[in-house]
């Protein structure tokens, strides 16, 4: 039972993470993109890429996919996100991050092929380690630091607090001379930052598949809805009991209703608490 | 006014006449033309690198056929359709070879998904067709007139890994574990049916998210519940690889014996162990599995070593794919052959029904009126999962 639990606990690790991406990209631009599980699988197939194919050692490889991470994160920002709102209001960026997305899912399966490929042991261990395997606390202790590492920069720097200002009033913001774009460009790196750590991270429980990118968007999706959007918290609470629950759902009914469970979680939220557990609540004064 | 009446009649009987020797003429010129055969492969996207060895055998069938100078003269003509996998283009492109080609057969689709969208679509338009998926619902003989399977079903896989492990191994307390897919739960109900049918009753079942990334849970659970074989069932490379890290991260030295995709290459890179592949059984066949003195049978080896030069040398993919290819072109060239030339959908239909041990690369076929599965149980064979070698395996010994 006990590695159920710990199972439960690096899944919803990976969960939160992306519920964290989605969270710095949102206070900046308003959007929930599509690529943000994106993020953690270029990450994971540049490390496997960089170390497993061309031998580059692990802290190259490491750096290697963070900067592929960050780049793919600015890119998004530039591509799908910049002049889709500068031209509109509408919600026309669910459908530019959703092209950006498949295109990349597809270029890297057309290159990378379909099937999973491993992703190498980064730190010398025997594989009977069971519960203390590598492949769960890498995860979970990245996200950990990830999640206190942004604390910290949004409340004691002072980007964080420009950071602060712009996701809580972007007309204030720029009328004080803060480059709100700018801002938001940089919101999508810190984002690449993340999920190339989380995703290099995770990259012995996931595998380098092409595919991962999806799943994570959807994960990381639910994890942010139950756990409130814009909240931090939120999104580490959600993101880990979304995993308990997909995980000890599979033990005890099978993993037919893994995504039942997990988008029934969702409806769950969406129908009672819509605003989620640590959301604020939408008060529009009339 | 009786002349005039003649003549109306001799008009009419001429315009008859000539209608049908036009018709005559035009059903005769289609038959001297070129053999126009569709091919729905899936070359991009999911399961492709089957489809790619698919392909190879199914071109070099067409080029070594046209080079001898064609099917009584008539060359065959490929028009391949990429389905990327997808049963909607699937469905199209059978339209298209169907209706807008006016192809005389179609081989494929390659997926089971796809086939089952496609054989109800080409059964009504009368084109005859090769299925290469395994998914038992794919032939009827009253339903599907014009569908001839070439590969084997998966009832056929599945029957053969549950003798190997019964009766060879002699382990009766089985775990089956299938994935979420329609496929990988369809299977591992089938499984379970059959082994309760011979009086077994598995000690545990579950389905498993083929991209679920840990699956050491499940398998202790089947340690727990007393398995002495797992026996999964899913076409999940990943899945595949996680149950048999999980296996031999609990050290925990159980035979796995199932699908044939626990022997794909794949799997070996993603082995956090290369022994964790040991006492791993897989459903084969005979045709790509060493005999004793290390040799294949005479047809496979004879293919491999005139397809060697174009694949450039060295066959890093399981062979009997290119085989199946291979074969399903060289059956339309028996059925043309047999219809005297012919590829009515009715003569072929007639040819194919009265085929019995119709030799081939990968098997030896017979169809009849009521079955259209071709391929015999005694061609399969279990196979060792880790010795592939040159595209083939060696036979499983306990």
């Amino acid at each position: 039972m006990l590695s159920v639990l710990i199972t439960g606990l690096a899944i919803g690790a990976l969960y939160s993470a992306a519920a964290l991406a989605y969270n710095v990209m949102y206070s900046t631009s308003k959007v929930l993109s599509i690529t943000t599980g994106h993020i953690f699988m270029v990450s994971s197939v540049a490390g496997a890429f960089l170390i497993g194919d061309l031998g580059l050692p692990k802290v190259v490889g490491l750096l290697g996919a963070i900067v592929i991470a960050i780049i793919f994160g600015l890119l998004t920002e530039l591509i799908a996100i910049r002049r889709i709102l500068a031209r509109s209001e509408d919600h026309l960026w669910l459908l530019s991050t959703l092209a950006l997305a498949t295109i990349v899912q597809q270029s890297i399966g057309l290159w990378w092929g379909t099937e999973p490929r491993a992703f190498p042991r980064l730190i010398p261990q025997d594989f009977t380690a069971g519960i203390w395997d590598q492949k769960y606390w890498l995860v979970i202790g990245t996200v950990a630091l990830v999640a206190l590492g942004l604390d910290l920069f949004y409340r004691h720097t002072l980007f964080g607090k420009v950071f602060l200002a712009v996701a809580e009033d972007p007309f204030a913001a720029k009328a004080r001379g803060i480059a709100t774009d700018r801002i938001r460009a940089f919101s999508y790196g810190i984002a690449g930052f993340l999920g190339g750590l989380v995703g290099f991270a995770a990259g012995q429980l996931t595998f380098a598949y092409f595919a991962l990118g999806l799943t994570l968007t959807l994960f990381g999706f639910i994890a942010l809805a139950a756990g409130g959007l814009g909240s931090n918290l939120g999104a580490i609470v959600g993101g880990l009991t979304l995993g308990l629950l997909s995980t000890f759902a599979t033990y005890f009914f099978g993993g037919e209703y893994q995504q039942t469970i997990a988008v029934g979680l969702l409806m769950l939220f969406l129908l009672i608490k819509p605003e989620g557990l640590f959301g604020n609540k939408q008060v529009r004064h009339v | 006014m009786r002349r005039g009446f003649n003549a109306v009649k001799f008009a009419i009987g001429g315009c008859i006449a000539v209608t049908l020797a036009a018709t005559t003429l035009a059903a005769h010129a289609k038959e001297e033309g070129p053999i126009r055969i569709g091919w729905l492969s899936s070359l991009t996207g999911p399961l492709s690198s089957a489809a790619i060895a698919e392909n190879m055998g199914v071109q070099f069938a067409v080029e070594q056929i046209n080079a001898a100078g064609g099917v009584d003269g008539r060359k065959l003509e490929l028009i391949t359709r990429d389905t990327i996998g997808d049963p909607t283009k699937a469905v199209n492109f059978a339209k298209e070879l169907a209706f807008s080609e006016k192809v005389s057969f179609i081989i494929g689709p390659v997926n089971s998904g796809e086939s089952l969208a496609t054989v109800p679509i080409l059964t009504r338009a009368k084109v005859p067709n090769l299925i290469i998926g395994t998914v038992d619902e794919l032939t009827d003989a009253k339903k599907y007139p014009y569908a001839f399977r070439v590969i084997n079903t998966n009832e056929q896989w599945i029957s053969n890994a549950n003798r190997y492990a019964i009766e060879t191994l002699k382990h009766d307390k089985v775990a089956i574990i299938g994935d979420t897919t329609g496929y990988g739960a369809a299977s591992a109900k089938h499984a379970a049916r059959l082994l309760e049918e011979s009086g077994i009753k598995p000690v545990y079942s579950v389905l498993i998210d083929p991209n679920k990334t840990d699956v050491t849970d499940e398998v202790r659970q089947a340690r727990d519940a007393g398995a002495d074989v797992i026996m999964p069932w899913s076409a999940s490379t990943g899945l595949l690889a996680r149950i048999l890290n999980a296996r031999g991260n609990m050290q925990w030295d159980v035979p796995i014996v199932g699908h044939p995709a626990l022997m794909g290459l794949p799997i070996r890179d993603l082995l956090n162990k290369p022994e964790y592949w040991d006492n791993t059984f897989a459903a084969g066949y005979v045709s790509t599995t060493y005999d004793e003195q290390g040799k294949l049978p005479p047809n496979t080896a004879k293919l491999m070593e005139e397809i060697r030069p174009k694949l450039g040398g060295t066959i890093d993919f399981t062979f009997w794919w290119v085989a199946l290819g291979y074969d399903t072109v060289k059956i339309i060239e028996y059925a043309v052959k047999q219809a005297n030339g012919s590829t009515d959908p009715d003569d072929i239909k007639k040819v194919l029904e009265s085929t019995s041990n119709l030799e081939g690369v990968y098997a030896t076929y017979t169809w009849t009126p009521e079955d259209h599965n071709g391929f015999p149980d005694s061609a399969m064979v279990l196979n060792l999962a880790n010795t592939f070698d040159d595209g083939s395996f060696k036979v499983a010994t306990p």
